[in-house]
């Protein structure tokens, strides 16, 4: 699977990293990054949950 | 609580009287929830509109601003208050949609992150203190009655923002009772003018003037402060035009103003009325980030906010038609049963806890960093110093269905002496 932040949506607040911090980081241009092209299925729970969590929904998952 | 039955009829969810009388309309909410989750209000004293009442519709909505837009109508109001040609009294984000939202959002939502309000925690903290410390001069072994919402809950929110936006505090005063007049337009004890409309008309023209005379010092004479930043914002190559960059400045001063404090006013009665969790707090501190969601959840300071469907669509079987109005009922959401375990129990440990009282995705509260941060502040000093607090007189609610306000909250406080 494939995970994508929406750069024009995300505004730092980090919540992906709380749900799923194997998979998202916050740099010092306060913006998340995937730290990872394609996360391992055992990570997918918590990837689904960091999309909930986002405040801005700025988290997408592809198959 | 009447005992009376609830009627999809009759039911009130709307008219500024039932919310300053009784408050939150949750009997009412969760009757909705449960027979008409998404239910066409239409009574003679409102335009009508979709309430929209469950966790899940709220948040498929927001996720959809395209589709649900700002613009057209920001929220209900019953007609006789109104304003006619409202939108046309301020152009911010609150009323603007994709993709012009996220250009006006992108000038200043830098300093709105975590870490940027982080920095401002030892002012906060600051002004938290010196508030207690008046405080407990005015009590008798630290015994003291005040009003907990004049005298402590809006105070910090007006000198936080204020000192962000670069408003020296000589003042700050007069910003506050403009917020008030914009926010509570159609309270009596707020209005200048003969009208709501006219309250609302002179406090803005106060304001923007205020801020177009900040605006003039800033270009020349620079400073760190948020009036600097848009002061010298360009957009499409152009400075901000007028009419949008004042009407910026009057959503970040009463937007940061009158929900942080009623949060503020709603969080200490929420703990008055539940000294179990009160103390279970005082007892495990590293609650606290937990304890201001719940507060946040519990009091859900803003009502409604609406949206216009842009297109045909359907929800749970109900057909919306383009041009309809959705009213999104954010405390609703946020006692929705089948997303929160026992949603009326008051809980400093609730995990998780997935309120929606920020709102979800494009409009997400811009501010919502710095009202977690002022929260944690306030409710920390608090802890600290309040030995006990009760309750010395009837609080006074807003006459507002738009935001869950607070006017007066008599309380006895007995404060430790400040080290």
């Amino acid at each position: 699977m494939k995970v994508y932040v929406d750069r024009n949506m995300c505004e730092g607040n980090g919540r992906c990293v709380d749900a799923a911090a194997e998979v998202f980081e916050v740099r010092d241009d306060d913006r998340a990054y995937v730290r990872m092209e394609n996360p391992p299925e055992a990570l997918r729970e918590k990837i689904k949950l960091a999309i909930r969590m986002c405040p801005r929904q700025a988290i997408s998952l592809e198959d | 609580m009447n005992a009376e039955s609830l009627s999809l009829d009759t039911i009130d969810i709307i008219s500024q009287d039932h919310y300053v009388k009784s408050g939150y309309p949750h009997r009412e909410w969760a009757y909705l929830r449960k027979h008409a989750p998404v239910f066409w209000y239409d009574r003679p004293n409102v335009r009508p509109f979709w309430a929209v009442t469950k966790h899940a519709d709220l948040i498929a909505i927001s996720r959809q601003p395209k589709q649900f837009i700002n613009a057209p109508r920001l929220l209900i109001t019953t007609t006789d208050l109104e304003i006619v040609g409202g939108e046309m009294l301020f152009r911010h984000l609150l009323n603007m949609d994709p993709p012009e939202h996220g250009r006006y959002r992108d000038l200043v939502n830098r300093r709105f992150t975590p870490r940027a309000v982080r920095q401002l925690e030892g002012e906060v903290a600051e002004i938290t203190s010196e508030l207690i410390r008046n405080l407990y001069q005015r009590s008798r072994d630290g015994v003291v009655e005040c009003d907990f919402v004049t005298d402590v809950a809006a105070k910090v929110p007006v000198d936080v923002i204020a000192a962000q936006m670069g408003v020296p505090k000589q003042d700050r005063h007069q910003i506050f009772t403009w917020t008030n007049e914009i926010i509570g337009s159609s309270d009596p004890e707020f209005q200048t003018g003969g009208s709501a409309q006219e309250t609302l008309q002179l406090a803005r023209e106060g304001m923007f003037k205020y801020f177009a005379d900040l605006v003039e010092d800033r270009k020349k004479n620079p400073k760190d402060d948020l009036t600097s930043v848009l002061a010298q914002s360009r957009m499409n190559s152009e400075p901000l035009p007028l009419f949008e960059m004042m009407s910026y400045f009057l959503l970040l001063i009463v937007a940061g103003n009158e929900t942080t404090r009623n949060a503020t006013s709603g969080g200490l009665l929420a703990l008055i009325d539940n000294p179990a969790e009160a103390e279970k707090l005082k007892r495990n501190p590293e609650l606290l980030r937990s304890a201001i969601e719940e507060i946040v959840r519990w009091v859900s300071p803003v009502i409604q906010f609406a949206r216009t469907a842009t297109e045909d669509t359907e929800i749970r079987g109900q057909k919306i038609k383009a041009g309809d109005t959705l009213a999104l009922f954010y405390p609703s959401a946020n006692r929705d049963e089948e997303v929160f375990e026992e949603p009326f129990k008051f809980n400093i440990s609730r995990e998780p806890n997935p309120h929606v009282a920020f709102g979800i995705g494009e409009h997400f509260c811009l501010g919502a960093n710095l009202a977690r941060l002022e929260l944690e502040v306030i409710v920390r000093e608090l802890l600290k110093c309040v030995d006990y607090a009760e309750l010395c007189g009837p609080v006074e609610r807003l006459r507002s269905s738009f935001v869950g306000g607070i006017k007066h909250m008599p309380v006895r406080l007995k404060l430790s002496p400040p080290a």
